[in-house]
């Protein structure tokens, strides 16, 4: 694992603004995404962080895996 | 803890839960909060109705009484929801941060009783309008605008609830002073400092509530006045309902200041910063509520304009808090070995729900005010006025920014509180992460649809013979979006209140974290010494509220009469006083507004 999986889970939750407000954006200037295709660029998107994530990592490893509180 | 997490400044908690130190306070803190989670739980499910009969997908209740439902969501979240999580956390601050119990219990459940019933009382009728088995009911919305009705029962329910809340500030106010005899040359301590400045609006701006409840909604539901002056009544409730959005707020603005930066690890950035905003909200809180009603006829362009201005002003204490909240988590990260320009955002601890939920509710607050800019300036004000954006905007303030960060905070505060151990921490991580997620969608279609002219606190914005073309896709998608939104946070809620259920069951346990709250970087030695000077501060609040308030006030009067056009203003029995009392508003009435129009 490149992140923790909190941290994975966090980045995850992040990109659902991302998509939902990048195709409202995009529609400002004119681009129609229609929701089937936000969809399914969203998943894309998704499981590319996944599977980078879960990649072995290359020596960026979190500094110190957080312990909570 | 972590190591970097010494005791907090001058207190003194020995390594002790806050129930080992106040097991009588910890009782009534551990009351308010469930009070508040069953009004979250049963105003949550009302959501849920909502969201499924506005996208006509489930309709469960008549279209008739869809207002019983919207008021019972409003009334039991943004009000009775927040309050009672408030009183928690403002005990536990008073207590932790002067080392002291409350002076007298009995007098602290008093008012707990008082907030209570008054919230029993109040919800009655709120319930009566779902049936029509009583005669009750309610239907007003949490802003109960004349000539909407409520059963009596309703406002003196209110009424107590507000007395409640008085009689919790003086218990602390007490406190403090009991502490200040036996300390007379200390600094205030941070957290009792934010305590007394949010008293010192809170009374300023409750006292309007309060008049316009008992001197004019209660009688007249009572039939002893026949009408009121509806502009009136609303002025003096948006006179309160704006500072009651700070009121919610500025317990949050305590858990971001104090218990942020402990659980990432670090130091408040600085305990003067801190206290100028506490400074900044208890001046600016209530000369603005005119800014909710841009689109009042009767209040002249003028005074909308003043309010606009304070509006303005109350982003710096926001972007003040942004930037030292931002600054303690940084500091830290980098305490928890955090490097680089963006990387020490990875060694924060996002595996504790209780950082995480705060985190990701100060991230949406952030998006908050830019909708909450839009809905600020006069101009465009009319654009949103009164649509569903106005809706998705505070979802994100109240339902997320102040929701989110109390279900956070919950996650420490239970077994501080109870003794117990939290029951599962990953459950509560993906609770908090699930609320943002479900907002996001929610309130985004929201916006949108508001953009696109879609009215709020209506149950079937399905017009026939109307359609609504969404600038972007179209209705049906807006609907579903949002109703995926609307499931996911009740999938959310449902699971926070398995959360703390299941935490309430659990047992005793004694290696549970001490009772704590951050140190600081900079200490309240570096805050000069008039920041703490409390009566200056109200001096000044009070002042910019009378040249805010009291010449629309004389002019709503003026124009419309204490009582509405053309209402016998005095009942029968007071009719004895009517000459003094007309002379003296007739003379309000002729002078104010030539002064008034002399100026503008
Ligand atoms: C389960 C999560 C929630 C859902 C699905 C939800 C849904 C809704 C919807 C659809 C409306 C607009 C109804 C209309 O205008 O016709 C609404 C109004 C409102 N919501 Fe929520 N909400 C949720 C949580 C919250 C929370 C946590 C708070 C505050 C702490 C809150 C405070 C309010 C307020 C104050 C109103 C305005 C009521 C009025 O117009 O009188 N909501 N909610
Ligand atoms: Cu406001």
């Amino acid at each position: 694992m490149r992140i923790s999986p909190a941290g994975l889970l966090v980045v995850l939750a992040f990109a659902v603004p991302a998509l939902v407000q990048a195709r409202t954006v995009l529609a400002f200037a004119g681009v129609h995404v229609s929701p089937l295709q936000t969809v399914l660029i969203g998943l894309l998107v998704l499981t590319a962080v996944v599977l980078w994530a879960v990649a072995p990592g290359s020596g960026t490893e979190a500094p110190s895996e957080p312990n909570g509180g | 803890m972590s190591a970097e997490t010494g005791s907090a400044t001058g207190v003194a908690s020995e390594g002790r839960t806050y129930i080992d130190q106040f097991p009588g306070e910890a009782r009534l803190v551990r009351t308010a909060f469930w009070s508040s989670f069953v009004a979250l739980g049963i105003g949550g499910l009302m959501g849920l109705v909502q969201v499924l009969h506005r996208a006509d997908v489930l309709r469960v209740i008549d279209s008739t009484d869809y207002y019983a439902v919207l008021t019972l969501h409003g009334v039991l979240l943004a009000l009775t929801f927040t309050i009672f999580f408030l009183v928690g956390i403002f005990t536990w601050a008073i207590t932790t941060s002067l080392d002291r119990g409350l002076e007298d219990l009995r007098f602290t459940w008093a008012w707990y009783g008082l907030m209570a019933g008054g919230t029993a009382l109040a919800a009655i009728p709120i319930l009566g309008g779902l049936t029509d088995a009583v005669e009750m009911s309610a239907s007003v919305l949490f802003t109960f605008y004349a000539p909407l009705q409520a059963h009596p029962l309703f406002y003196l329910g209110l009424a107590l609830f507000v007395v409640g809340t008085w009689l919790a500030g003086l218990d602390w106010i007490r406190s403090y002073l009991a502490w200040r005899r036996e300390n007379p040359d200390e600094r205030i301590p941070l957290p009792t400092f934010m305590v007394l400045t949010t008293l010192g609006f809170w009374y300023l701006s409750s006292l309007g509530v309060a008049l316009a409840v008992v001197v004019f909604l209660l009688p007249w539901s009572l039939g002893i006045w026949e009408q009121v002056n509806p502009l009136l009544t609303r002025t003096m409730f948006w006179y309160f309902g704006h500072p009651v959005v700070y009121f919610w707020l500025m317990p949050v603005y305590m858990m971001w200041y104090l218990m942020l930066p402990k659980v990432s690890g670090g130091k408040l950035f600085s305990d003067p910063l801190a206290r100028v905003v506490f400074v900044l909200f208890l001046v600016l809180s209530t000369p603005t509520g005119i800014h909710h009603q841009y689109l009042d006829p009767g209040i002249a362009e003028g005074f909308k304009f003043i309010a606009m201005t304070n509006t303005m002003f109350l982003l710096l204490p926001s972007l003040l808090t942004a930037f030292t909240v931002v600054a303690s988590m940084e500091h830290g990260a980098r305490q928890r070995g955090g490097t680089g320009t963006f990387g020490w955002l990875r060694a924060l601890p996002w595996r504790d729900p209780v950082f995480t939920g705060m985190a990701l509710a100060g991230v949406m607050f952030a998006a908050a005010g830019f909708s909450g800019m839009v809905n600020a300036g006069m101009n465009i004000n009319y654009l949103v006025h009164n649509t569903f954006w106005i809706v998705g905007h505070f979802h994100l303030t109240v339902g997320t920014a102040v929701a989110l960060t109390f279900m956070a905070v919950t996650y420490w505060f239970l077994p501080q509180v109870s003794g117990k151990r939290l029951w599962n921490r990953s459950v509560a991580l993906a609770q908090v992460v699930l609320w943002f997620v479900g907002m996001v969608l929610m309130s985004n279609a929201m916006h949108r649809g508001g953009l696109d002219s879609v009215p709020r606190r209506t149950a079937e914005p399905q017009y026939r013979g109307f359609e609504i073309e969404p600038t972007l896709g179209t209705m049906a998608e807006l609907d579903a979006q949002i109703v995926l939104g609307g499931t996911i946070l009740f999938v959310s809620l449902v699971l926070f209140l398995v959360v703390v259920v299941m935490t309430g069951l659990g047992d005793r346990v004694d290696d549970l974290p001490a009772n704590e709250y951050a140190e600081t970087l900079s200490g309240p030695e570096d805050a000069p010494l008039v920041l703490d000077n409390l009566k200056l501060w109200v001096g000044i609040a009070v002042v910019l509220v009378v040249l805010a308030y009291a010449l629309p006030l004389a002019a709503i009067v003026d124009r419309g009469g204490l009582f509405g056009p053309g209402g016998s203003p005095f009942p029968v029995f007071v009719g004895c006083l009517e000459p003094t009392v007309s002379a003296s508003v007739a003379f309000l009435g002729d002078h104010l507004p030539a002064a008034v129009s002399g100026w503008w």
